[in-house]
């Protein structure tokens, strides 16, 4: 009885005030600049057509898994325009053999190793991911070219532009980072002259990092190519490297 | 939901409601510290537990098979980079030419733990050589394997004492310690199975799959209490019975060897030293849970493990130990290696099967569960390493041996890679409910260089930083939890008076945010403005709020995420506030960064006192700003000087010092 007459009040002091809710799609509320809304695919006002490219990249972001791409190849450019956007595309980067290719497929065909082993092979002849040989893998596996530069770029481990001869890895790891090596990757950006991440011009050294190498009573470490050293100083670093450089001839930029 | 933040798991797999671990954490922690918690532990270093060691102490290089003297150098990865091949190589060379070759065998192993006296030489008289070069190897030979007397002065000294120690078994490290996931590491010739079998290995797989069923392995996994090593802790028992009753012809096993935390080895350590223990423990889930498959999915920066697993895998298949019919059993058991491409949060175990299903490598929402729908939607087990390590020790030994190890709700024992400045930096294994304290001070020996012991980080970038007033903190779940910290996978690393606190907790939170898989929006941005916020507290722009605003932050981060990367990418930063919120107050009040690290905050100068003139830093200086005549103190010009510390480390006086406050130009 009393939790009615309670209900009752609330109801009538609620009727003289203004509605909360609208009556939508009769009224639209007047959202904040940057609400979203629902999302739609968008059309580019130029050509008419939709902007999506069906990468499906948004299907594997959304936290609450509701976006399904069904697509099929709607926006195929003319044939020969396509080929000619293709073959720009791999003309910027140097020439591969597209020989080394042919076992990594052979094998795939064989073992059916899934899709990041292939790459990793891949990766494995060529120190990189030549455009080439990945629009090679697209054809000869039926996966989208979209699908494997998803893979590629979310993976630490590939890389889609080539480089250098030697790779150096500086240990980021915890206990290398507490003995220093953050200065150990300066000392070495300021002999090679080039940032974390990059090449020299030359192509021989490429300065990278990774995480914790298994060899923490030696921090702080780096590898050279197939060379390993421990217990590293900034000073040391300088002449290991300077010594590496003058060996095979590498110029500082 | 506040009480679930509070415990910071590394993953959250199902939990039936009769499962241990989903009680409320808070009731039994304080019980766990006082009563009964402490009955087990002083019951297990007494009773049941000195058994157990006994057994696992036995870790004796044994003469070799054909009772020759034994020389095995230590091939672990510390030891590699220390230059153990080369001692290896000049091991055979001088014992051929000392025509020993018959009385004498050279062979390699695993991390045999003490990775700080790397390269390590041990021999079958339990005589142990650290820190040997090539050039002492013909000393030893000569005076060791031909006459018979270990060479006093390269043997292991007691810090302490400074005496040589005889037996190795002897050494604090190792007395310390029982070895149950390490049994084998460090023992056996990783690369030869014939060792591996010597010791028992596979005996445990054969009983299983010839006399057991798969119900009684799992009952006996759940009552020893082996909880996963993986870091979220689920009872392993509780998952085999799940993935076992799950309905469905084919199934899956994993073992998760991304071993993803930045300063922890030990899976590495387990891969390289003894793969057939986890191939063991892999053939044993496989026939209690009824998968035909498995996978082991590891980093590809180890490359070392990767061979020798390799190797491993192809030699039990050679000896019908996997394969169509695995010890003649009839059981069919498949093991295959899956390299991952690094990325950390593939180390989370939805983001592992999407991996090895060849896609991006993102966390998906749970249920539905591995267990029920897994790699290619079948039902899936996952385990860690060192869990799968544990499991044949588990089956010879029996359930009650383990579970007379350690404390309260965490059984048995945990392998922790000992870094940073600690002086018995390696691989321990200790019981669960050791204290912190035990293992940093009486296994790890102190802090390098007798220092000030100011800060444990545990649990990698999941996990966080304990100060020195929590150093009697229990080692089990529970009460680490409690603390802000994790087990974890076991990553410890120990850190003294020279590191910024604040630095520390940007360093994770930098791998965290680099590493996050993008999918949740407080995960990928909230993660940058953090970072953000700690860049410009270190640059000496820190404002008053922006503690407050970590803090804020954090929470945010915690509610908002899917995947345990998000959830507890916040610790360091969190714990680091609530132990040294005072070094924080240093940078943004003072501008000052008392550890001396922080680029931005700190100025070198020389003190002209302590100053020979001896001229080295000013040779040494990258940028030549240091000046002065010989034999008279040098100065610095500090408007030059790029902070690469090359002078502080080059001096052999000391004098070069470091002010924590910014330069003022006037004062040199
Ligand atoms: C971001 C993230 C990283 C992880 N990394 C690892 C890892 O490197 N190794 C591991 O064994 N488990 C890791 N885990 C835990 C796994 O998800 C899973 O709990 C574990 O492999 C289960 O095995 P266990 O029951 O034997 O512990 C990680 C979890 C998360 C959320
Ligand atoms: S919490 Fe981070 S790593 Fe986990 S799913 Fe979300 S964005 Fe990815
Ligand atoms: S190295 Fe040390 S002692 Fe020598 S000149 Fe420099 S500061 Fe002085
Ligand atoms: S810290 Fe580096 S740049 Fe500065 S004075 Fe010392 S050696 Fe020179
Ligand atoms: S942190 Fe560098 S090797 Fe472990
Ligand atoms: S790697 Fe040799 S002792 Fe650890």
């Amino acid at each position: 009885m009393l939790g009615m007459f309670k209900a009752m009040r609330t109801t009538l002091r609620h009727l003289p005030r203004k509605p909360i809710t609208v009556q939508y799609p009769e009224e639209r509320p007047a959202l904040p600049e940057r609400s979203r809304g629902l999302f739609r695919v968008v059309i580019d006002p130029v050509s008419g057509e939709p902007r999506c490219r069906a990468c499906t990249l948004c299907e594997t972001n959304c936290p609450v898994q509701v976006i399904r791409v069904n697509y099929e190849s709607k926006y195929e450019l003319p044939l020969p325009n396509a080929a000619r956007v293709a073959d720009a595309r791999i003309d910027l980067q140097p020439p591969v053999d597209m020989k080394l290719l042919k076992p990594v497929l052979d094998d795939w065909r064989e073992h059916g190793t899934g899709l990041i082993a292939v790459m990793q092979n891949t990766q494995e002849q060529y120190g990189y991911l030549p455009r080439a040989a990945i629009c090679e893998i697209s054809t000869q596996t039926g996966v989208s070219l979209s699908q494997i530069y998803g893979v590629a770029s979310f993976y630490n481990q590939f890389r889609l532009s080539p480089i250098g001869k030697y790779v150096i890895d500086v240990c980021h790891g915890t206990a290398c980072h507490v003995a220093g090596a953050p200065l150990i990757t300066a000392a070495l950006e300021e002999e090679l002259g080039v940032d974390e991440g990059k090449t020299t011009k030359d192509m021989l050294f490429t300065l990278s990092s990774v995480a914790c190498m298994g060899a923490c009573s030696q921090a702080p470490v780096m590898r050279i190519g197939d060379e390993t050293y421990g217990n590293l100083t900034p000073d040391r670093t300088r002449k290991i490297i300077r010594d590496a450089m003058a060996k095979v001839g590498a110029v500082k930029g | 939901m506040s009480d679930e933040h509070t415990t910071p798991t590394h993953d959250d797999t199902p939990q039936p409601a009769t499962a241990p671990a989903s009680d409320a954490p808070s009731d039994d922690r304080g019980e766990a510290q006082t009563g009964a918690g402490a009955d087990a532990r002083g019951e297990t270093q007494a009773g049941a537990g000195a058994d157990a060691r006994g057994e696992t102490r036995n870790v004796k290089v044994e003469p070799a098979g054909d009772g020759r003297f034994k020389v095995s150098v230590c091939a672990g990865t510390a030891c590699v980079f220390a230059g153990s091949m080369a001692v290896h190589d000049a091991f055979v060379e001088e014992v051929k030419a000392a025509g020993l070759e018959d009385k004498v065998d050279v062979s390699i192993i695993g991390c045999h733990g003490l990775c700080s006296q790397s390269p390590v030489v041990v021999c079958s008289d339990d005589s142990f050589y650290g820190g040997l070069k090539p050039t002492d190897v013909a000393a030893v030979v000569e005076q060791h394997l031909k006459g018979g007397a270990p060479v006093e002065k390269l043997l292991y000294k007691d810090p302490a004492t400074g005496e040589a120690v005889r037996d190795w078994h002897e050494i604090g490290f190792y007395k310390q310690q029982t070895r149950i996931a390490l049994r084998n590491v460090g023992v056996i010739d990783p690369e030869s199975l014939e060792e591996c079998l010597a010791r028992g290995g596979y005996e445990a797989a054969r009983t299983c799959l010839t006399e057991k069923t798969p119900e009684w392995i799992i009952q006996h996994v759940t009552d020893s209490g082996v909880r996963g090593r993986g870091g979220a802790g689920f009872p392993t028992g509780v998952k085999w019975e799940f993935a076992h009753k799950s309905p469905g012809a084919e199934k899956y096993i994993i073992c998760n060897a991304d071993e993803g935390d930045p300063g922890a080895f030990m899976d590495c350590s387990i891969l390289e030293g003894d793969p057939h223990a986890v191939i063991e423990g892999l053939l044993i889930g496989s026939y209690a849970i009824g998968a035909h498959e498995g996978y082991v999915y590891v980093r590809a920066e180890y490359p070392l493990a990767v061979k020798r697993l390799t190797q491993a895998i192809a030699d039990a298949e050679a000896r019908g130990f996997l394969g169509d019919d695995c010890f003649g059993s009839g059981w069919r058991f498949h093991l295959h290696i899956k390299l991952g491409a690094g990325a950390f949060v593939c180390g989370e175990e939805t983001a592992l099967i999407a991996s090895i299903e060849g896609k991006r490598g993102m966390p998906r929402t749970r249920p539905p569960y591995p267990a029920v729908s897994g790699l290619w939607g079948k039902p899936t087990n996952i385990n860690n390493v060192e869990t799968l390590a544990n499991i044949a020790w588990i089956i010879n030994n029996g359930a009650e041996a383990y579970a007379a190890l350690g404390a309260e709700r965490s059984r048995g024992t945990k392998a922790f890679s000992l870094a940073g400045k600690i002086v018995n930096g390696g691989l321990a294994e200790v019981p669960m409910g050791s204290t912190l304290r035990h293992i940093i001070f009486d296994v790890g020996g102190g802090i390098k260089d007798g220092r000030e012991f100011k800060a444990v980080q545990l649990g990698g970038p999941s996990g966080g930083c304990l100060p020195a007033s929590l150093l009697d903190t229990p080692i089990d779940y529970e009460s680490l939890a409690a603390t802000g910290a994790i087990v974890g996978s076991g990553g410890m690393v120990v850190v003294d008076d020279q590191t910024c606190m604040v630095d520390l907790a940007r360093f994770f939170l930098q791998f965290t945010q680099r590493e996050s898989c993008g999918k949740c929006v407080p995960c990928r941005l909230g993660t940058k403005r953090m970072l953000e916020v700690l860049d410009r507290i270190m640059a000496g722009d820190g404002r008053e709020e922006d503690l407050d605003l970590l803090e804020e932050l954090s929470h945010y981060i915690i509610d908002g995420t899917l995947c345990a990367l998000g959830g507890t990418a916040p610790n360091p930063v969190l714990t680091t506030l609530k132990y040294f919120r005072e070094e924080y107050e240093a940078h943004v009040r003072e501008k000052r960064c008392p550890a001396g690290k922080c680029k931005a905050l700190i100025t070198y100068y020389i003190d002209p006192e302590a100053c020979t003139g001896c001229t080295l830093c000013a040779k040494k200086c990258p940028t030549n700003v240091i000046s002065g005549e010989k034999k008279q103190p040098h100065v610095i010009d500090v408007a030059g000087c790029i902070k690469c510390d090359t002078c502080r480390q080059v001096c052999k006086f000391d004098a070069v010092k470091i002010r924590s406050g910014i330069a003022q130009t006037a004062e040199v």
